[in-house]
């Protein structure tokens, strides 16, 4: 399978949500579905996304039950179904094949995102395993000073904040760090930012978008 | 040639006291110099002014000077130190920002006007240097202590300052962990650069150790090579726990006997002049026999 750019997937999943709204009939919601499985498939995405893929089939089904069972026709409930199978679909397919930090490069360098919007969504991700590392260091600390989590529910919400407290002091000194070493490392340094990863348009990715831009018009016109 | 010289430095955070008083210190170009002291005693603060972070990103007051390689702190920004000083804080952990080992430390890289070749050679360099080489691609998450305290070095050596400042480095790690730090260190320090550490545990730093400054309560106690601080810190009923274990027998085997030992900066030194001692005491009792 050639290597697709990451502003290629970003325009794919735009032109999937296009078709999945245009589509008028079930079989070409279906079609569009199998398409992107097969997708996926090609690239070998790892047991943790096809766990995704099958959420996301659950709970497209589950919509479709509930719309018919309160009282929608049959196939509007299955076309409301398909249409968010296939529109979140294609997200996993973005997610599985590319990596963060060249979504952050494309977002940035070809989509003129602002690099502290994007800068701010991966360190975001960077310190969610030191989080959650952190309140369970927290949860066992209070727990050796003979803090129980037990009882009812309001009891309990209010225990936690016996956690959320120092996690929230600990996520302040961390965020001034952060700040600081940020400034020391020329973070608001102005000038052209040379990211390391290669988000470069290449051949195959041309190919790719003529044949979405194809398929956008087609799909309008009939 | 000075690397850092500070000059009647007296710092206060917006909301706090004084908490350095009247600072005046060289650090010469080349040395390891070692800042420690009590809690609380203001090392982290005298190692940020190096930094310029004390005062450009707290705010406070000053007053004096400090001159980094001839440029004064208070006149130029952070940006411009930082080309001269590395820094890496006390919590190192939140100093890493990027989602992998090679785009953490291509960070300070991205607007200095390279391209992405000479980019990845001078971030594989760095990594070799601190023995991070082949985990490129690795998470920073999923990194040791050790790894992370290494990869925040690897971080500030990129950008080839000639200070590097560094805030209690091993706090966090365990003693052969700590002492791969510190050879580290040591090996960067005899390539030239100037070394300044934060430590308050000086056993780890014996052997590298150039200068020595004592800090009390925001007070220079005292400035010197190992032997004369750790005579001055021996001296000091507050200062005296601050002297390791080793060098504690030392003094007081000097005080009590009126000996003159070496400087004792390995184990290996101080067994090797303690075996020639009790030997020498054996043939003497033997001869008076
Ligand atoms: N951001 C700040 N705002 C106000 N006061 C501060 C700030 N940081 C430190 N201080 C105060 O400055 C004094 C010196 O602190 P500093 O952190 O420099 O000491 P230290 O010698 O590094 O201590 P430790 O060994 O605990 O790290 C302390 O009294 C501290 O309360
Ligand atoms: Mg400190």
């Amino acid at each position: 399978m050639p290597k697709l750019a990451p502003l290629t997937k970003l325009i794919l999943t735009a032109a999937v949500s296009v078709w999945a709204l245009l589509i008028p009939t079930l079989t070409g919601q279906m079609a569009l579905a199998a398409g992107q499985l097969l997708l996926l498939a090609f690239y070998r995405p790892t047991g943790k996304h096809w766990q995704a893929v099958s959420g996301l089939a659950l709970f497209a089904a589950l919509l479709a039950a509930i719309q018919y069972v309160f009282g929608s026709g049959l196939e509007f409930s299955l076309m409301s179904g398909l249409k968010m199978f296939v529109m979140s679909l294609v997200f996993v397919f973005m997610l599985a094949t590319t990596r963060l930090q060249d979504l952050t490069a494309a977002l940035v360098s070809q989509c003129r995102i602002p690099y502290e919007y994007a800068f701010m969504f991966t360190s975001a991700l960077r310190f969610v395993p030191d989080f959650l590392e952190e309140s369970q260091a927290v949860r066992e600390a209070q727990a050796c000073r003979g803090y129980v989590f037990r009882g009812n529910p309001l009891k309990r919400l209010m225990d936690y904040v016996a956690i959320v407290e120092p996690l929230v002091l600990r996520a302040v000194s961390r965020s001034e760090t952060m700040a600081m070493s940020l400034e020391l490392r020329g973070f608001g340094r102005k000038g052209r930012r040379q990211f390391t990863a290669d988000v470069a348009l290449s051949s195959p990715d041309y190919v790719a978008m003529i044949f979405m831009l194809v398929l956008t018009i087609g799909l309008a016109i009939v | 040639m000075m690397a850092v010289n500070f000059e009647h430095f007296s710092y206060a955070y917006p909301n706090s006291g004084v908490v350095l008083d009247d600072i005046t210190l060289d650090i010469p170009v080349g040395s390891f110099t070692v800042i420690t002291g009590p809690s609380g005693a203001g090392k982290t603060s005298l190692a940020l002014a190096i930094t310029g972070v004390v005062p450009h990103y707290f705010g406070g007051r000053q007053g004096g000077a400090v001159q980094i390689g001839g440029i004064t702190s208070a006149q130029s920004s952070m940006g411009e130190l930082a080309e001269q000083v590395g820094t890496v804080l006390a919590d190192y952990e939140s100093q890493l920002v990027a989602l992998t080992v090679a785009e953490e430390v291509a960070f300070g890289l991205e607007t200095s006007g390279f391209n992405r070749s000479q980019i990845a050679e001078r971030v594989s360099q760095a990594l070799m240097l601190v023995g991070l080489a082949g985990l490129e691609e690795r998470e920073v998450a999923g990194l040791s202590g050790g790894q992370k305290q290494r990869l925040a070095i690897a971080a500030v050596l990129v950008t080839a300052p000639d200070i590097l400042v560094l805030d209690e480095p091993a706090s966090a790690l365990d003693p052969e962990g700590a002492a791969g730090i510190y050879e580290l260190l040591h090996t960067l320090n005899c390539q030239g650069k100037t070394v300044v550490v934060v430590e308050h545990q000086l056993a780890r730093v014996l052997p590298y150790a150039s200068q020595v400054v004592v800090l009390q309560a925001g007070s220079l106690q005292f400035a010197g090579d190992l032997r004369q601080t750790l005579a001055f810190m021996w001296q000091q009923p507050e200062l005296r726990l601050g002297v390791p274990p080793m060098w504690a027998i030392k003094l007081t085997l000097e005080e009590q006997t009126g000996l003159s030992l070496g400087d004792w900066k390995t184990e290996e030194q101080a067994a090797t002049e303690l075996n020639k001692l009790t030997r020498t005491c054996a043939e003497g009792v033997a001869k008076s026999a």
